[in-house]
């Protein structure tokens, strides 16, 4: 029998999809080594999404299986079909309407900036505003935005680093990072999501952009850029938006990037980390060929 | 600059909003697009219809205002260059949902309270004590962390270098 295979798979599935993430949230001395999280935070996005999907080709033997009374048979085979039409369902759905919103607000964005920009040159767009404001624009028409106020608020070296870690965001395609996870956040139901995964990935990439700065200028410097933006005129009104605590104290203690990780080496926790990823993705591969060798059988 | 037909567009739409922009005073009640056509149709070798779609598309868009004034169309912008930046910026900070405000466009900050500005003025204190060597790096604002001011007043527009894209 092969229902322990499918169990699993569906256990799998469940489990990454709401318990785990909410856990990862909260292991924040793994910050220190961004990009292997990042890739931990991926691969169980992903594997969540297989086990689902594979629970309803893992059923199949049980299915063919004509050994036992049919009802008993019928309710796993059920459970994994539903489960994997509705997540293939829900994530087709929800691919759809994100990238649709994304790329429609983009879009639209990016015209009004081309519209207002004062000055620029084919990627980086100034407008006449005096809150020191810096973002980006992603897609294959991108856009590095700042507003006066920031060009007078930085000094060069400071506004280097601010334009290294926007241009760190446009050549990773973070954006793209980021649609995934805001896929799959909206494809599970609205109860099992985790908007603290959703931060916490986005924590990471702003972490990534840091260290990009950092190579680019220095830790200070890229420091005191993001006092200083944090700390220019603000226009009123625009304070209550906020739904979280600010992710910039965050980023300054993880701007020095030589510091130990759980008392080891981050080269060491790195190798660790890709590893756990990778078995992570592995594992719903190998329920599944367990569900149909019918291996855990014996 | 670009080249290709989507940008060509956009930038005509520009010159409209520049030519818009910098004609209010002067032509408090707008101007048609004859006159459009003849400050920047002409000189980019273009029809006066090419000029009338573009504006019906930009009134479409909410851009412009127009009003019948005869048997032509009299046009204004909808808001001022001033207004429209500070709705474009408050667009980007406010009117999209959180989950989806933070993938469309990538942020180099949230905002911060002043008890947090606090925190990361001591943050970055720390990290300038801990790193020395980078006191080297500063470039006229050697006077480190005590100057990163938050004060400055927002009441007079800083002065712009104006580089108009012609």
């Amino acid at each position: 029998m092969s229902v322990a295979a499918l169990a699993a798979l569906i256990l799998l599935a469940v489990a990454l999809a709401w318990p785990v993430p909410r856990v990862m949230a909260g292991l924040t001395a793994f910050r220190r080594a961004p990009r292997p999280a990042l890739v931990v935070w991926q691969a169980t996005a992903v594997a969540a999404v297989l086990a689902a999907l594979f629970a309803a080709p893992a059923a199949v033997p049980l299915f063919l299986d004509g050994s036992g009374p049919v009802d008993e048979q019928l309710i796993p085979v059920a459970v994994a079909a539903l489960l994997s039409g509705i997540v293939a369902a829900r994530l087709l759905l929800s691919g759809h309407r994100v990238g649709t919103n994304l790329r429609a607000v983009r879009r639209q964005h990016r015209e009004l900036v081309d519209l207002l920009a004062v000055h620029g040159d084919t990627q980086v767009r100034v407008l006449e505003h005096p809150t020191p404001t810096a973002y980006c624009v992603p897609g294959i028409q991108r856009r590095v935005v700042l507003t006066q106020g920031t060009i007078d608020t930085l000094p060069g070296r400071e506004l280097d680093a601010v334009l290294a870690h926007e241009r760190a965001h446009l050549v990773a395609r973070h954006d793209l990072v980021m649609e995934f996870f805001t896929v799959v956040h909206e494809a599970v139901p609205r109860f099992m999501r985790s908007s603290a995964a959703l931060r916490e990935v986005n924590l990471l990439i702003e972490v990534l952009a840091d260290r990009a700065a950092v190579r680019e200028t220095s830790a200070v410097l890229t420091g005191r850029a993001i006092v200083r933006m944090a700390g220019g005129p603000k226009p009123a009104g625009t304070m209550a938006i906020r739904e979280a605590p600010s992710a910039a104290r965050v980023r300054l203690g993880l701007l020095d990037d030589e510091a130990r990780i759980a008392g080891m080496p981050p080269a060491l926790v790195s190798v660790g980390m890709y590893a756990f990823a990778l078995s992570l993705v592995a594992m719903p591969f190998a329920l599944l060929v367990g569900a149909l060798t019918g291996v855990t059988a014996s | 600059m670009p080249t290709n037909p989507r940008n060509r567009l956009g930038d005509l739409e520009r010159a409209v909003m520049e030519l818009l922009w910098t004609t209010d005073r002067s032509h408090p009640d707008g101007i048609t697009v004859r006159e459009v056509h003849d400050r920047i149709g002409l000189e980019r070798g273009l029809a006066y219809t090419t000029l009338m779609t573009v504006l019906d598309r930009m009134a479409k868009k909410g851009l412009v205002n127009r009003q019948r004034d005869g048997r032509a169309w009299r046009y204004t912008a909808a808001s001022s260059r001033e207004e429209l930046t500070s709705e474009t910026l408050h667009h980007t900070l406010g009117e999209l949902a959180g989950d989806e405000r933070r993938s469309a466009l990538l942020h180099f900050l949230d905002e911060s309270t002043p008890q947090e500005l606090e925190e990361l003025r001591a943050a970055l204190a720390e990290l300038e004590r801990r790193r020395p060597d980078a006191a080297v790096d500063s470039d006229g604002s050697s006077d480190g962390s005590s100057h990163v001011s938050s004060g400055e007043s927002s009441g007079d527009t800083p002065s712009p270098v104006r580089h108009r894209v012609s």
